[in-house]
């Protein structure tokens, strides 16, 4: 990479915009270029500055406390219109949303939902499948966000308590930390319109949620499934259904699965 | 997505990315009572047009909701002109280093050091044009990617790196300008 091509490529580099074999190239252009390398210590310098002092401004209680009264006002005003099913969407609605879904997590558009034939030739999706579906949404929206957590913990002592405060709901939390599979912390997540608990898991890289369900929901979820590389599994928490959702391949997700068990 | 679980989609969002909207809401109206309100208006607006979200990236759309309210405050705010309060309470540097005592306990200089550079960067960056403030700020506080920063300031990639080159350059030159500065007056 001639030192043009470098200067170009130098706030790219720097903000991680960069793919992989380019930032090869950029890093053989930096060992034998000191502008390059003093643009990028500099431009490191005006960060770690602006990281450093530049206040950091929280929402104020009154603001949090008022936005909070707005949504749960919003929430009950939307709960008390009835549902309105009373028509069906066209076929080919059906269809395309059935086999495809585009979501962009990262910059990256990944298409979901390359639903089975029959699922398209029937129109309607049994409820169990609809339920997959919402699972593994909830569970890429998590991956899109800036955090997959809305209470960072790896205490249990602390991420119960906090779901019963919010959802009334004190699902059994375990820690497998000897094991490989850290907590992380737990969310209030969406599962189609239902609000549920969701325990985060970490195993190396792979992100690991627990979606705690209504006690009538797996009923009729399939035994295990999978989407676009990730697999969705059901599983009983203490007598709560629930169902674990990651990227973890099949002998992890099942030691994952057997520890609960144990 | 059902009208029930838009709006919940929209609550959730907005609690999840409330500190993000209040302080890009402070860097561009420059105090805690518009800041608030502009967030205020942004969540109704955000309820209201919760079916204009496309699927993609929720915290952009999100935030591009809470830009527009700010812009909409400072253009009803420019056109009257009634007192404002501006987080730059120093008025420069010179001044905040006549203000600042000297002390022999360090920890105490410590603060005040970290006071004065705290006021040292506010003051340059509310000096930024707000184009380049905002791209600097949705960058490097809240570390938002490119693509991500294109879709809140609904603009191309190529102008979020631009803006981000323009006030970077800036910025360095303003803080070397009032580094420089630090050497000659000092003691
Ligand atoms: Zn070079």
């Amino acid at each position: 990479m001639d030192h043009k091509t470098a200067q170009a490529n130098l706030p790219l580099y720097f903000d991680g915009e960069l793919d992989r074999a380019a930032s090869r190239e950029f890093e053989a252009h930096l060992d034998e270029c000191a502008d390059c390398r003093a643009a990028l210590i500099g431009l490191d310098d005006l960060r770690r500055t602006l990281r450093d002092d530049a206040p950091r401004h929280t929402a104020p209680d009154l603001l949090r406390k008022r936005i909070e009264k707005l949504a749960a006002a919003q929430a009950s005003r939307s709960e008390s219109i009835p549902a309105r099913r009373s028509h069906r969407p066209p076929r080919w609605l059906a269809y395309v949303a059935s086999t495809l879904l585009a979501f962009v997590a990262g910059g990256v558009a990944t298409s979901l939902w390359q639903g089975s034939p029959r699922n398209a030739e029937t129109a309607e999706a049994p409820a169990g499948t609809q339920l997959a579906r919402d699972l593994f949404a909830s569970h890429w929206r998590a991956l899109a966000a800036t955090s997959p957590v809305d209470v960072v913990s790896t205490d249990r002592h602390t991420v119960k308590p906090w779901f019963e405060g919010k959802v009334g709901v004190a699902p059994v939390v375990r820690d497998f930390a000897e094991q490989g599979f850290v907590l992380v912390g737990g969310r209030i997540d969406y599962v189609g319109s239902a609000r549920v608990p969701v325990l985060v898991y970490r195993h190396g890289q792979h992100l690991i949620d627990v979606f705690v369900l209504a006690e009538n929901a797996t009923a009729n979820l399939a035994a295990s499934s999978a989407q676009n590389g990730y697999r969705l599994e059901p599983l009983r928490l203490g007598d709560q259904p629930a169902a674990i959702v990651t990227d973890m391949d099949a002998a992890e997700l099942e030691k994952f699965v057997r520890l609960f068990a144990s | 997505m059902t009208a029930a679980a838009s709006q919940d989609f929209v609550g959730e969002l907005a609690q999840r990315h409330l500190d993000a909207a209040y302080s890009l809401g402070r860097w561009l109206l420059g105090n805690e009572h518009d800041a608030a309100d502009a967030v205020h208006d942004a969540f109704l607006r955000a309820t209201k047009s919760a079916d204009t979200y496309a699927g993609g990236n929720a915290r952009a759309w999100w935030l591009a909701i809470v830009r527009n309210c700010c812009l909409a405050r400072l253009d009803t705010r420019s056109r009257d002109r009634r007192n404002v309060s501006i987080d730059d309470t120093t008025g420069g540097s010179d001044r905040a280093e006549q203000l600042l005592p000297h002390s022999e306990a360090g920890d105490v200089e410590d603060r005040i050091d970290h006071a004065q550079r705290q006021a040292l960067i506010v003051h340059h960056l509310n000096n930024l044009p707000i184009e380049f403030r905002e791209a600097l700020i949705l960058r490097e506080i809240e570390e938002l990617s490119y693509r991500e920063i294109a879709e809140v300031l609904q603009t191309p990639i190529g102008t979020v790196m631009s803006r981000l080159a323009r006030g970077r350059a800036l910025l360095q030159k303003a803080l070397a300008g009032t580094a420089a500065g630090k050497v000659t007056h000092g003691p």
